[in-house]
């Protein structure tokens, strides 16, 4: 454990200077603050989806209400940003625990629907309410926060880090508390966990309370950055599915495999959408500009990046349960 | 008035509905497996009435006679290649399963079909005609919904007289049971995932004239088929026919009498009201919860 805590620090330090060595590259930036995003958002599901066994298809609810209640409180009260994010962290909890209060009481497929369906409710509702702007989205203009400059993207690099680090301790030390081993008791078998004393229904709803409130604070951070929020970018069963497709590639239930998938699949869908290959094959020599391959590969692949996310989902599911970490772990046994 | 055609056009919708959801309950029935790729099956249905109609000219309604064996192979070879893999596995790679083939299908029609909805418009797409009391009613979706009642008559013999129909319904029964009998179980699972996308490509087709077709056009009718299996009885292949009749006319009472945008909310509440307070449908057995 004392490993993995060097882990946790060494890689806060690394990524802490990141900055230094980029300088003012606002592009690479913006990919950094989406891997470190993802990373959370993984992270966090893998609390209730990784260690406690439970797959909720709906994490998008929380990201979304914490990016709606933020930005709605910023724009139209005077409140402080941190006061913010928390009322966020508050409107997603409770939402968490209605959630709960209903989906726990299902297992295996009838709990992956209900998952579902209420983050969906939450999105129908935030789609047709007036406050939330509707169909329309919602801009979020003039906000300020100490001397803060929040139009540079520095501010949300060294944001969302600290929440990912946040994120990876709790996890951590949730990992090899008395509660953590309640989880993977429930994951493992939950009829034996339960005839050992366990409190299902308790401990359930504990991992996602505090999965749900760190996917909050992703929302809320997202929301200061892109500006602009909508009920397709931040509460899409799209979004639920990403979150879950990057934990299980880069392996479930392990500290750092959120991370490892996060890094995988944003650096993907940039490489695709840039058309990386194309430009690599023409700087190589293979083909030139004007061949119809390089003209193919533009046109096509800046949308193919879901395409090749299942393909990976599909090959990871039939030949790689365990993720692509499973893969070094299985190596190093044998 | 307004109740009456309410009823009437929730009743057509809720056909195809039924359709769509059968095929994902007897999948769920003998695999014991949710398909989450089910409406990018729907999707491609959609599709392959577009263009059989516009490159060939053939009617939407008779395309179905060469949709259904190309979408029973289609699946068919699904499961014998992927799906099989999953079967018996925790729940939650199943899903993944279908989840990844279904981003798989609705990507790779986007890349060949592009984003454009399509819109499908045959002589007869917007005529209709009107029942005493102004109750109009469109015919593509008449001849839909009768259509439907056709192929459900005709599932409902296949399941109950012929040996194979027997052996998927023994099978979706308990699986062990049947394999013990003789019966082989994993070309059953092959079978019935092959006629679960031929359903599905059916309820595709044949709503082609009256949505728009889209690369993401079945997302909307897999959780749907979802709410219906669930309210049928997941797994109850006459359930689903029912349960797709009450969402229908759900809806269209809910567009009705609250609002258009807030009938899909009263869709998921009636959904998680059945989950709770009964899990096992309308026609479910005990089981699984």
């Amino acid at each position: 454990m004392t490993k993995q805590w060097a882990g946790i620090a060494a890689f806060a330090a690394l990524a802490a200077s990141v900055p230094f060595f980029l300088g003012d590259n606002p592009y690479i930036a913006d990919i950094l603050i989406t891997m470190l995003m993802m990373a959370s958002l993984a992270s966090a599901w893998n609390i209730v989806g990784g260690y406690a066994g439970q797959f909720s298809f709906g994490h998008a609810a929380y990201f979304g209400t914490g990016a709606y209640t933020t930005s709605i409180l910023l724009t139209t009260s005077g409140i402080a940003l941190p006061l913010c994010i928390g009322a966020g962290i508050l409107a997603a909890s409770l939402i968490a625990l209605l959630t709960g209060a209903i989906v726990f009481r299902l297992r295996g497929h009838y709990f992956a629907l209900a998952s579902i369906a209420v983050a969906e409710i939450v999105r129908l509702t935030a789609h047709n309410l007036e406050i939330t702007g509707g169909a329309q989205g919602l801009l979020i203009t003039d906000i300020t926060f100490g001397n803060l400059d929040l139009n540079s993207k520095e501010p949300f690099y060294f944001a969302m880090l600290f929440l990912l680090v946040t994120t990876l301790a709790i996890s951590l030390l949730v990992r090899h508390s008395r509660a953590g081993y309640f989880l993977l008791a429930i994951r493992e078998d939950q009829d034996a966990a339960a005839s050992l004393g366990i409190n299902l229904y308790l401990w359930k709803n504990m991992a996602l309370i505090v999965s749900a409130a760190l996917a909050t604070v992703a929302g809320s951070i997202y929301a200061i950055y892109i500006r602009f929020i909508d009920t397709s970018a931040v509460l899409s069963l799209r979004l639920s599915i990403e979150i879950i497709l990057t934990t299980i590639i880069g392996g479930v239930g392990t500290l750092w495999g959120p991370v490892l998938g996060a890094a995988l699949l944003v650096s993907l869908a940039e490489a695709l959408r840039t058309n990386l290959a194309g430009e690599l094959l023409v700087n190589s020599g293979i083909i030139t500009e004007a061949s119809p391959i390089e003209s193919f590969l533009k046109n096509n692949l800046a949308h193919a990046h879901v395409l090749v996310y299942g393909i990976i989902t599909v090959l990871c599911i039939l030949n790689l349960p365990k993720g692509i970490l499973g893969l070094f772990r299985r190596k190093q046994r044998t | 008035m307004l109740f009456f055609q309410s009823l009437i056009s929730g009743i057509l919708t809720g056909g195809i509905y039924a359709l769509a959801a059968m095929g994902m309950s007897l999948v769920f029935g003998v695999m014991n497996i949710s398909n989450f790729a089910h409406g990018d099956l729907m999707m491609l249905g959609m599709y392959m009435a577009y263009y059989l109609f516009t490159l060939l000219n053939i009617d939407p309604f008779l395309s179905l006679v060469l949709i259904m064996p190309a979408a029973f192979v289609f699946g068919y070879a699904i499961e014998k290649t992927m799906i099989n893999r999953v079967i018996g596995h925790p729940s939650e790679n199943q899903i993944l399963l279908t989840v990844g083939l279904g981003l798989i299908m609705g990507n790779t029609a986007l890349l060949a079909f592009t984003s454009d909805p399509k819109i499908l418009t045959t002589s007869y797409s917007s005529s209709s005609f009107n029942l005493p009391g102004d109750i109009s009613v469109s015919i593509p979706m008449l001849l839909s919904f009768l259509v439907t009642c056709l192929l459900t008559a005709v599932l409902y013999l296949f399941l109950s007289t012929t040996r194979t129909g027997m052996a998927l319904r023994a099978t979706s029964q308990n699986r062990e049971a049947a394999q013990l009998m003789g019966i082989d179980v994993s070309r059953m699972s092959a079978i019935a995932f092959g006629i679960g996308t031929l359903l599905a490509a059916s309820a595709g087709a044949l709503i082609a004239q009256t949505y728009y077709i889209d690369p993401f056009a079945g997302h909307t009718f897999l959780l749907k088929s979802f709410t219906i299996c669930v309210l049928g009885g997941l797994g109850s292949v006459i359930g689903a026919g029912v349960g797709g009749i009450v969402i229908g006319v759900v809806e269209a009472m809910s567009a009705a009498y609250l609002s258009s945008e807030w009938k899909d909310v009263v869709v998921f509440v009636l959904f998680l009201a059945i989950l709770l307070l009964r899990p096992r449908g309308l026609f479910g057995r005990k089981g699984e919860q």
